[in-house]
């Protein structure tokens, strides 16, 4: 047995260093002596790990939850031009995405258990460095975090950067205040019965709460009483409520959250909060006989320097709005009009658009593909197939 | 579960239930089933609808064409809401959590119509926790399901609460009365 344990690597040793000397042996029998010097290849490289160039706002991080092993999420950094993965995060068990305003540092919310599946349960928020992509260092969050199939809006910062919020079920809700810039746990706010973030401020947060309402808070750094305000209720929770995938503009303060019919709820970050100012229609009176809805996951993506909004759509009955979506249907967020319908060769769950001038539109599919369009023409420019195991989540730079 | 859980449980139950109750309309109230299942009793968080009369109505479409004999296919009757891996394919069944797993003290309520009576019962969906993901039978029902700010009707979120740990391996559908 003692002998079968230390054979493998003294073989392997062996092995290794006789390969060496029939490379060496290969080499000399050949020869280069008298062959020009393009036709000899180089036999020796040095063997380097890549370093991303700065965030592109191309770029697009996929949250793979990696539903049949949940415990191993994943983060897969995909250039939108090629497409093409630029790399990989390993992120515990139901993790959240947010990418800092200065593109200078990913964070991480994630679980992990200490032997895996078993021991101690720790919660943290842990920072990545986005060319390098290793862990910079971490915050613990003491009082845990929700844990839920991944949804963008478990984890935000607030409008400037600084704090970092999560939400938090155990079952009461609360909320986890961490500032990124000193890396330092602030505390845990008490929203009773409210879920998700929605940031408004540099200081301050809206909430969606059971009865079809807004919570606004506003908390203080230092850990004083935070002050807590109760909206109206603007959709009825109960016959057609909101989605939790809302489109919220950090660059032009403006906010769309969509019903399962397809009612469209505009708002505005506000000093006070989020201020809900109109409502409009996704569908008219011909494309609701056709059974047209939206739905999916991560439904909604809005791109700020144009107004456009885009939502995933597909046919089907009521309680279908977690069926991929067939369609994108593009909207004029100013005049309210229909600009366009692209449809989807991979039925998609989620959507994301790009926040530069020339944008990219992503549609991640079921099937595990990412379909880039030009977010203009709305030219297909490649598939990306087989990412990941069950990709969820897309996010891009300057959301 | 040590009582000391079960404390801490019914305490989290009760708090739950008292802000739900502030936050939820009255006609809401009315309407909906919702209830918190600790230990095995039924807490409800919620004054609840006991005709169900508007989750009937949810519940029917899924009936249609639901079967009451195999629940290792997605179409067996009590999975009308359900998300995740189905327990029944997984050394488990619609009440019993596989070896080495643990039944979430704590679940979502929801009804569902047995096809073969018609009659429309409470289904806790109880999730089985402490193990990786089964990865067997993944069905997605969606019936009357909400989105997480009205969290005793949403299936997307692990409902281990209570359990030795909150790791998610396979998702169940107790019978736990008539609605």
């Amino acid at each position: 047995m003692i002998r079968g344990r230390w054979t493998p690597p003294l073989f392997g040793v062996a092995g290794f260093a006789l390969a060496l000397q029939l490379s060496q042996g290969i080499a000399q029998e050949r020869g280069t002596e008298g062959l020009p010097p393009e036709a000899v290849l180089e036999v020796s490289e040095e063997h380097t790990t890549a370093v991303l160039p700065e965030m592109d706002p191309h770029w697009v991080y996929v949250l793979d939850p990696v539903f049949p092993h949940l415990i191993a999420s994943k983060i897969y950094v995909v250039d939108g031009d090629g497409p093409r993965i630029l790399g990989m995060m390993n992120t515990g068990y139901v993790p959240n995405l947010a990418v800092a305003p200065d593109r200078n540092t990913l964070f991480v919310a994630e679980t992990y258990y200490a032997r895996g599946t078993r021991g101690a349960r720790t919660d943290v928020i842990t920072y990545y460095d986005p060319r390098t992509l290793e862990p910079t260092g971490e915050t613990v969050l003491p009082r845990g975090r929700f844990l839920v199939v991944p949804k963008k809006p478990n984890l935000a910062l607030t409008t400037d950067g600084r704090y970092l919020l999560s939400f938090n079920m155990e079952p009461a809700t609360t909320v986890s205040v961490v500032d990124v810039r000193e890396r330092r746990y602030v505390g845990d706010i008490e929203v009773p019965g409210c879920a998700l973030v929605f940031p408004t401020g540099p200081t301050s947060f809206s909430m969606l709460c059971p009865d079809g309402s807004l919570v606004h808070v506003r908390f203080d750094p230092e850990g004083g009483e935070p002050e807590i305000v109760d909206g109206e209720p603007f959709f009825d929770s109960e016959a057609d409520p909101v989605f939790e995938h809302a489109a919220v503009s950090r660059t032009d303060g403006r906010v769309f959250f969509v019903s399962y019919e397809g009612r469209v709820y505009e708002g505005a970050l506000q000093p006070e909060g989020l201020d809900i100012v109109a409502s409009w229609s996704l569908v008219n009176e011909e494309d609701r006989a056709q059974g047209w809805r939206p739905g999916g996951w991560q439904l909604l993506a809005y791109h700020a320097p144009s107004d456009r909004l885009f939502v995933l759509m597909h046919r089907g009955g009521p309680w279908t709005h977690k069926q991929p979506g067939e369609e994108v249907w593009v909207f004029d967020a100013n005049t309210r009009r229909r600009l366009a319908r692209v449809p989807l060769a991979h039925p998609a769950l989620s959507l994301a658009v790009s926040q530069d001038d020339s944008p990219l539109l992503f549609a991640l599919s079921e099937a595990a593909s990412l379909t880039v369009f030009d977010a203009v023409s709305f030219e297909e420019k490649g598939t990306l197939e087989g990412l990941g195991d069950s990709p969820f989540l897309l996010y891009v730079a300057d959301e | 579960m040590s009582t000391v859980a079960m404390r801490v449980l019914d305490r989290v139950a009760e708090r739950m239930s008292r802000l739900a109750a502030q936050r939820t309309s009255r006609r809401g109230l009315l309407a909906r089933i919702g209830a918190l299942v600790v230990g095995g009793a039924v807490l409800p968080l919620l004054p609840v609808d006991r005709s169900g009369r508007i989750q009937r109505a949810r519940a029917q479409a899924f009936a249609e064409t639901a079967q009451t004999t195999d629940p290792t296919q997605c179409n067996y009757w009590r999975y009308c809401a359900i998300d995740g891996y189905m327990c029944s394919c997984c050394g488990g069944g619609p009440s019993t959590c596989p070896p080495g797993t643990y039944p979430s003290p704590s679940s979502w309520v929801g009804t569902c119509i047995n096809p073969d009576d018609g009659q429309a019962y409470l289904i806790a969906y109880r999730d089985c926790c402490g193990k990786d993901s089964c990865g067997q039978c993944a069905c997605l029902a969606t019936e009357g399901e909400m989105p997480v700010y009205r969290p005793q009707l949403n299936n997307d979120i692990v409902w281990c609460f209570g359990a030795p740990n909150m790791v998610y391996h396979c998702s169940s559908a107790a019978l736990i009365g008539k609605a």
